[in-house]
C-alpha cells in the first residue's frame, strides 16, 4: 500500500436559480503508476448550454492527458471541437488540469495545465507559494481572441496543497460586498486563513469552506457558478478490518501479531474473531446494549480495538450502504453506522479475512443475506474503491 | 435477610443467534416482569459458542442462566425461566 495519499475533493454551488451546472469536475485514479487526473472546466453561459461545454471540455481533457498526445495540440482539439454558441458566436470554455504523480513519498509532482481559469494556488502549511508558469501561445486557425495556455511543473511535498477554482469563487461578490469581487488575493488569505485554524483540514472541509465563503460574498444569491477543488498531499488514515477466525488455531497466534503491528483504526467484525482476540491480548469484551436495531446486532467494546460488532450481518448492511452511497446522518445509531462512519474516514483499508468456515452459518433456517464471507469482503472493496475512491488490500488467514 | 445476588445472564448476539430470534430477546425491557428484571443482570455476549457443538441438539437462540445455557429460546421461554430462576 502507498505511504502517500492524495486527497482530492470538490464543492460546488451552482448559479442561483440554475438546476445544472457550467462548472464540471473530474477526477481519476490509476493506482497502478500513482497517477491521479483531477480536471476542473466551466464553460460558458450558464445552465445547460454551459454544462455541455464544460463536459465536452473536460471529458476531452481529462482523456488527452492519459493519451501521449501533445499537449497544445490536445488543446487544440479541444476548442476546434466545442460547438459554437448561438448568441455570442463563439466557442468557448476553460480548463485546469492537474495530472498528479506520486511513485514515493519524496517523488511527488504535478503537471499543472491552465487555460482562462483563475491562477491555481499551492500551500506548503500556511504559505502560500508562487512558481513560474510557461506560457505557450496556441495560435489556432479561427481563434477569436489571443489563447494562451499555461504550464507547469510542480514538486509537491507531504501536507502540501493545490486548489484550483472557477471565476465563480474570484468574482463572489462583485458589485456587491466587494468592487472588484474576491479575487484570486482574497481566495488566498481566506484558505491561509483555514488552514491556520485547522492545520490537517481535509479537502472536503477545505473546498467546502471556500464556496460557502464566496456564496456569503455573493449575498447567498450566486452569481455564476462556484466550484473549487482541493487537493492535499498527505500520510494515508489506515484502518484494519479482521472479520473470521484463521482457518487453523495455530494461526490465531499470528492474526495477534498482525493486529497489534498495525498501526492505525483496528475494527473487529465477527463475534468468534472478537472472542478470538480477547483471548488473545487478554481484554474484556463487553457487549454494548444499548446500540442496536432490528437487523443489526449490537456492537461492543474491547480495549485497543477502535470498533467490535458482530460479522456478516453487520458487513452484508455495510456492503449494501456503501453500494447504495447512502448518506451516514440518515442510518439508525447502530454498529453499521459506526462502521461506516470509519471507512469513510480511512484512506486505506486492509482486510483480513478468516477461512474458518462456521458450521452455524450452514443451517438452512439461516436468512440468505448470510452469505460468504468472501463475496461479501469483495462486494465491501468494490463500493469502496469505487464509490469512495479508497485503497483496499486483503489478505486470507 | 441479606440482599439477594442478582441472576446473571447472557444473551448472545452472534450472527446465528440473532437472526433466529436472538433480536426478540434482546427487547427485554418491554416483556419481562419488572421485579423478575431487577433481580437480573443481563448483558450480551457476542457468541455463546453453542451454535457450533454437533452435540447440543438445542438450536439458536442461545440464553445463559446462571451457569445454565439454554437454546430454543422464546420471549415466553425466557420470562418463565428468569422467573424460575430469580425465585429459587
Amino acid at each position: 500500500m502507498n505511504d502517500i495519499f492524495i486527497d482530492v475533493d470538490y464543492a460546488q454551488i451552482y448559479k442561483s436559480g440554475q438546476k445544472i451546472g457550467g462548472d464540471v469536475f473530474l477526477l481519476s485514479r490509476n493506482p497502478d503508476n500513482n497517477q491521479v487526473v483531477c480536471t476542473l472546466s466551466d464553460g460558458l453561459g450558464s445552465g445547460v448550454k454551459a454544462n455541455v461545454l464544460a463536459s465536452l471540455t473536460a471529458h476531452m481533457a481529462h482523456k488527452l492527458s492519459f493519451s501521449e498526445l501533445d499537449l497544445t495540440h490536445s488543446a487544440k482539439i479541444i476548442m476546434n471541437t466545442l460547438p459554437v454558441c448561438k448568441e455570442r458566436k463563439i466557442s468557448y470554455s476553460t480548463f485546469t488540469i492537474a495530472d498528479i504523480r506520486h511513485p514515493s513519498l519524496e517523488d511527488i509532482h504535478i503537471n499543472l495545465v491552465e487555460y482562462d481559469n483563475p491562477p491555481a494556488l499551492l500551500f506548503r502549511g500556511c504559505s502560500s507559494l508562487s512558481w513560474n508558469r510557461e506560457k505557450i501561445d496556441l495560435q489556432r486557425d479561427g481563434a477569436f481572441k489571443k489563447e494562451e495556455l499555461s504550464r507547469s511543473y510542480l514538486k509537491m511535498e507531504v501536507g502540501d496543497r493545490l486548489i484550483i477554482f472557477s471565476d465563480g469563487v474570484t468574482q463572489a461578490g462583485m458589485g456587491k460586498s466587494l468592487p472588484l469581487g474576491w479575487r484570486v488575493e482574497g481566495v488566498r488569505q481566506f484558505a491561509q486563513q483555514q488552514i491556520e485554524r485547522n492545520p490537517s483540514i481535509s479537502s472536503h472541509d477545505l473546498s467546502q469552506a471556500i464556496v460557502r465563503k464566496a456564496n456569503t460574498l455573493d449575498r447567498l444569491v450566486s452569481k455564476d457558478d462556484i466550484t473549487c477543488m482541493v487537493v492535499y498531499a498527505r500520510k494515508p488514515r489506515r484502518t484494519l478490518v479482521v472479520t473470521g477466525p484463521p482457518f487453523t488455531k495455530e494461526k490465531d497466534a499470528l492474526l495477534g501479531e498482525k493486529i497489534s503491528a498495525f498501526e492505525g483504526r483496528k475494527i473487529v467484525s465477527g463475534g468468534t474473531t472478537a472472542l478470538i482476540v480477547s483471548r488473545l491480548f487478554n481484554k474484556k469484551l463487553k457487549v454494548d446494549m444499548s446500540c442496536w436495531s432490528p437487523d443489526v446486532p449490537p456492537c461492543s467494546t474491547m480495549e485497543g480495538i477502535d470498533l467490535v460488532t458482530e460479522g456478516m450481518l453487520t458487513l452484508s448492511k455495510v456492503a449494501l450502504i456503501l453500494e447504495e452511497k447512502k448518506q451516514v446522518r440518515t442510518l439508525h445509531d447502530d454498529a453499521v453506522k459506526k462502521f461506516v462512519e470509519v471507512m469513510q474516514d480511512s484512506d486505506q483499508v486492509h482486510f483480513i479475512v478468516g477461512t474458518k468456515i462456521n458450521e452455524a452459518h450452514q443451517d438452512p433456517n439461516i436468512p440468505v443475506e448470510i452469505g460468504i464471507r468472501r463475496t461479501i469482503i469483495g462486494r465491501l472493496r468494490k463500493a469502496l474503491e469505487d464509490n469512495y475512491l479508497k485503497e483496499t488490500s486483503q489478505e486470507y488467514l | 435477610m441479606g440482599k439477594r445476588e442478582k441472576v446473571l445472564v447472557k444473551i448472545c448476539v452472534g450472527t446465528a443467534c440473532f437472526v433466529q430470534g436472538g433480536a426478540d430477546l434482546l427487547l427485554y425491557n418491554d416483556f419481562l416482569d419488572p421485579v423478575v428484571l431487577a433481580n437480573c443482570e443481563i448483558e450480551g455476549s457476542s457468541c455463546l459458542g453453542m451454535c457450533k457443538m454437533s452435540s447440543t441438539k438445542a438450536r439458536p437462540p442461545f440464553v445463559q442462566i446462571g451457569t445454565e445455557v439454554y437454546g430454543d429460546m422464546t420471549q415466553e421461554r425466557f420470562c418463565k425461566l428468569l422467573a424460575e430462576a430469580v425465585n429459587a
